[in-house]
C-alpha cells in the first residue's frame, strides 16, 4: 500500500500533465470524429464511420499527403547528413570548434513562425535583390512565387532549423565512440573515408535511430513554417497534410471530417515511425 | 508478469481513471453554473468584456477608444483582441468557440454568415443607434425584420491611384473602361512608372475582391448566387468572369515581378513611396499610408472589367458587423449593449470613429468631412449611386479566399487557361456547397 502511494506521488503529476495536454484532447477529438455538426454552434449528432468515409475520399487530403511524404524524404536525408557533416566537422579538433556549435545549434532556439517570416523576407525580398546586382538568374526568380522553388524553399529552411539539433546528437554520438577501436583500425591501415564508413557510422546507429525519428515525426507534422513562409502558396502548391486538416476543420467548419484527417495522419505517423524504430534497432551494433 | 508490475499498471490505470472523473465532473459542473443566472454584482466588481478585432490596420486607434471608454466607465474592462490582415480572425473566432464561449462582442459579416451563427447573436433591434442607420447598411444582419448586428463602417474598393503620377505621365482623363485603363497604363509605363503593384500573393486580394466584380456585374446578382447553389446556374462560360480574367491580363502585362510572391504590405508600401501608380485595394489602407506618407494626391478609381457603360462604379458595402454573444451574461450583454451605442451616439465615440479610426459612418446623424481623399470618392460614387454589392459573405462558407485565391493564382502562374478556371470556380463551388448542405 505505501508503495503505491510512492509510485503515485512520483508518477501522478506527469500523468496528470500528459492526460491534461495529451489523452483527454486525444480522446475527445477521437469522439469528435465520430459526430457532425453543422456549425460552431449547433449541437452535435453521431455520424458513425461518415467522417471517415468523407475524410478518405477527400483528393486534395491525399494530395497534401504524398507533398508531404515527398518533403519528409527530402527532409531527413538532408537533415541528417547535414546534420552529421557538421558534428563531424565540430569534433574534429577544428579551431573555435565550441563557437561552431553554438552558431551551428542556434536556429533551433528560433520559433518556427518567426523563422518563417524571416526566411519569407529573403525569399521575396533579399534574394531576388541580390541576383539583380550579381546577375545571378536563380536567385532573381520569385522562389516562393514557383511552386517547385517553393517546396525547396521550405525544405531549406527546415534543413537549416534541425541540422543544428541533429548535430548535438551526432556530437554526443560521435565521443561516445571509444578511441581504442578507431585507433586500432588506424594501425590496422584503414584510412579516415575506411574509418568513417566501417567504423564510426556503424557505431552511430543508436544516434541515427534517434535523429531519424524526429527529422521524421517532425516532417509529417509540419505547420508553423509552412503557415509562415509559404501560407501553402502559390495556388496551394506546397500546402502539407497539417494545413490542410486545419483548413478543413476550422476554415470550412468541418470539424469532424478534420479530425479524422488528422487521426489517419495520426495512425500514418505512428506505423512509420514505428517500423523505423523498430528496423533500426536491429541494426543497432551491441557494444 | 510479475506482481510489481501488476501493481504499476494497476496504479496507473486507477490515477487515470480517476483524473477523467474529475475533469470530467469539474467541466459539466462549471458549464452548469455558468448556465444559471449570475448574480448581481456589487459596484466594485468589474465587468470584463472580451471583444474580438479583426482589423490589424486600426489596431492602436481602436485600443485608444477602448481606452477612452473605460476611463469614462471604470466599472468595465474591456480586452481587446486582435486578429486579421494577413491572419485570419474567423478562423480564430471559430476556434475560439470550439473551446470556450467566445467572445462577448465579435464581428460578424452578415447574410450567410449572420444565419450561421444566429444562434450566438443577440437581437439589437430595440437599439437606438437602429434609427439612424443608412437602410443599405442594416441589410446583411437582418433576418425576418430583426437587426442581429451594427454596420461597423461602409468601405470601398477600388483601384486607388497616385494623382502626381498620372499628371506626370500626362493622363487628364480618368479611365472608367478597360480600353481606357489599358491606354493610361500604357501611358504610365512609357513614362517609366510602374502602372500596377500587384499583391497577388494575398488570396484575399483576387479570391475575395477581385472575383466579387465579377459577381456584383451579373443582370441580378441574389438570383445569380441563388441558382448557383441550386445548380441552375453556372460559373462556366459567364461572359463577367472571363472579362475580369482580361483585366486581370492587363494588371499583370503592366504590373510589378512577381506578383505571388508581392504581399500587402509590400503592396501598400511600394504605393506609399511612389514606386506603383496603382494598387486595387480599398480605403482601410488611408491609415496605414498617413503613416508612411502624409497626405498623399490620391484617389479611387473603378475595376473596370470590359468597355460597357455600367463599369463606372466603385464596390462598396458593410465590410463588418458588431454582434454580441448571446450566450454571454445578461449583466455582460447590457454593458456591450452600451459600449457599442457609446461608439455612434457620444461626442467621444464619433470623434475616434470618424477621426481616429478613419471610419466611413454607416450612420446619417455622424458627420463626415476629414476621412480623406479615399474617403471622399467613394462618398461621392455612393451619392450618384454608383455602386457595385458586395457579395462574399452570400457563398458557401470559406469558399472565396480559401478556394477561389488558389484557382486565381493558378492562372497567374499559368498554370491554368481561363476556361479551366472558370471549369474550376464553378466546381469548387459545388463541391463546398454541397458539403455545407449536407451538414446542415
Amino acid at each position: 500500500m505505501k508503495r503505491l502511494g510512492n509510485q503515485l506521488f512520483f508518477t501522478g503529476p506527469t500523468m496528470i500533465f500528459f492526460s491534461i495536454a495529451l489523452l483527454i484532447p486525444f480522446v475527445y477529438g477521437f469522439y469528435l470524429t465520430l459526430m457532425k455538426m453543422a456549425t460552431p454552434v449547433s449541437p452535435m449528432e453521431y455520424a458513425g464511420v461518415e467522417n471517415y468515409l468523407r475524410a478518405i475520399r477527400d483528393n486534395k487530403f491525399w494530395d497534401s499527403m504524398w507533398l508531404t511524404i515527398k518533403y519528409v524524404g527530402a527532409t531527413i536525408v538532408l537533415v541528417n547528413v547535414t546534420g552529421f557533416a557538421l558534428a563531424y566537422l565540430v569534433t574534429s579538433g577544428l579551431r573555435k570548434q565550441n563557437f561552431f556549435r553554438t552558431a551551428f545549434f542556434t536556429p533551433n532556439l528560433i520559433g518556427g513562425l518567426v523563422l518563417g517570416y524571416i526566411w519569407q523576407f529573403i525569399f521575396v525580398r533579399s534574394l531576388p535583390t541580390l541576383g539583380e546586382k550579381l546577375g545571378v538568374e536563380l536567385f532573381r526568380l520569385g522562389w516562393l512565387g514557383d511552386a517547385n522553388l517553393a517546396f525547396w524553399a521550405l525544405v531549406i529552411v527546415t534543413v537549416w532549423q534541425s541540422a543544428g539539433y541533429m548535430m548535438i546528437i551526432f556530437i554526443a554520438g560521435l565521443i561516445s565512440i571509444p578511441r581504442d577501436v578507431i585507433e586500432a583500425s588506424t594501425i590496422d591501415g584503414a584510412n579516415s573515408w575506411q574509418r568513417l564508413t566501417r567504423m564510426t557510422i556503424p557505431l552511430m546507429v543508436p544516434a541515427f535511430v534517434i535523429t531519424v525519428f524526429l527529422s521524421l515525426k517532425n516532417a509529417f507534422m509540419v505547420y508553423d513554417l509552412n503557415f509562415a513562409l509559404t501560407g501553402g502558396g502559390p495556388y496551394d502548391s506546397t500546402k502539407m497534410v497539417s494545413m490542410h486538416v486545419v483548413q478543413k476543420a476550422f476554415i470550412e467548419n468541418n470539424y469532424g471530417v478534420g479530425q479524422a484527417e488528422a487521426i489517419i495522419l495520426f495512425v500514418i505517423v505512428a506505423v512509420v515511425t514505428g517500423v523505423q524504430v523498430y528496423y533500426s534497432k536491429k541494426m543497432e551494433v551491441s557494444g | 508478469m510479475s506482481r510489481k508490475r501488476i501493481m504499476v499498471l494497476l496504479s496507473s490505470a486507477i490515477v487515470l481513471v480517476a483524473l477523467l472523473v474529475t475533469v470530467v465532473y469539474y467541466a459539466h459542473s462549471s458549464l452548469e453554473q455558468e448556465g444559471q443566472a449570475t448574480l448581481p454584482s456589487g459596484e466594485n466588481n468589474k465587468i470584463t468584456l472580451e471583444i474580438l478585432n479583426p482589423k490589424v490596420e486600426i489596431a492602436s486607434q481602436f485600443e485608444q477608444m477602448v481606452n477612452d471608454y473605460m476611463k469614462e466607465h471604470p466599472h468595465v474592462q474591456i480586452n481587446v483582441r486582435t486578429v486579421g490582415g494577413g491572419a485570419d480572425d474567423r478562423a480564430e473566432l471559430r476556434a475560439m468557440f470550439a473551446y470556450g464561449q467566445g467572445p462577448d462582442i465579435f464581428t460578424n459579416g452578415g447574410y450567410e454568415e449572420a444565419r450561421l451563427y444566429r444562434d450566438y447573436l443577440e437581437d439589437l433591434s430595440d437599439q437606438p443607434w437602429v434609427q439612424n442607420a443608412i437602410d443599405m447598411a442594416l441589410e446583411p444582419m437582418t433576418l425576418d425584420g430583426k437587426v442581429y448586428g451594427m454596420p461597423v463602417n461602409i468601405e470601398g474598393y477600388g483601384f486607388i491611384y497616385n494623382k502626381d503620377l498620372f499628371k506626370q505621365a500626362g493622363i487628364v482623363e480618368l479611365p472608367t473602361t478597360l480600353s481606357e485603363l489599358t491606354e493610361s497604363a500604357s501611358r504610365l509605363k512609357s513614362a517609366g512608372i510602374t502602372p500596377f503593384a500587384n499583391a497577388y500573393a494575398e488570396k484575399w486580394v483576387l479570391g475575395v475582391h477581385l472575383i466579387n466584380i465579377a459577381f456584383a456585374h451579373q443582370d441580378n446578382t441574389d438570383e445569380f448566387i441563388r441558382n448557383l447553389s441550386r445548380g441552375t446556374e453556372s460559373i462556366e462560360g459567364n461572359p463577367h468572369f472571363l472579362d475580369l480574367l482580361k483585366l486581370l491580363d492587363v494588371t499583370l502585362e503592366y504590373g510589378n515581378d512577381q506578383p505571388l510572391t508581392f504581399d500587402y504590405n509590400a503592396q501598400v508600401s511600394e504605393f506609399a513611396q511612389g514606386k506603383a501608380a496603382m494598387i486595387q485595394q480599398g480605403n482601410w489602407i488611408q491609415p496605414m499610408l498617413d503613416q508612411i506618407t502624409s497626405n498623399m494626391n490620391i484617389g479611387m478609381l473603378p475595376i473596370p472589367i470590359n468597355d460597357n457603360p455600367g463599369n463606372d462604379a466603385l464596390a462598396v458595402g458593410v465590410p463588418n458587423n458588431w454582434v454580441i454573444n448571446k450566450k454571454s451574461s445578461e449583466q455582460k450583454k447590457a454593458e456591450a449593449k452600451l459600449f457599442l451605442n457609446w461608439m455612434v451616439s457620444s461626442e467621444q465615440g464619433k470623434m475616434h470613429l470618424v477621426e481616429r479610426l478613419k471610419f466611413i459612418p454607416a450612420f446619417h446623424h455622424i458627420q463626415t468631412d476629414s476621412l480623406g481623399p479615399l474617403a471622399d470618392d467613394i462618398l461621392r460614387y455612393s451619392y450618384e449611386n454608383k455602386t457595385l454589392s458586395w457579395n462574399w459573405y452570400t457563398y458557401p462558407d470559406g469558399v472565396s479566399d480559401y478556394e477561389f485565391g488558389p484557382v486565381m493564382q493558378a492562372y497567374i502562374g499559368d498554370q491554368m487557361t481561363a476556361e479551366q478556371v472558370l471549369q474550376q470556380l464553378q466546381t469548387l463551388w459545388e463541391t463546398t456547397n454541397e458539403h455545407q448542405t449536407v451538414d446542415e
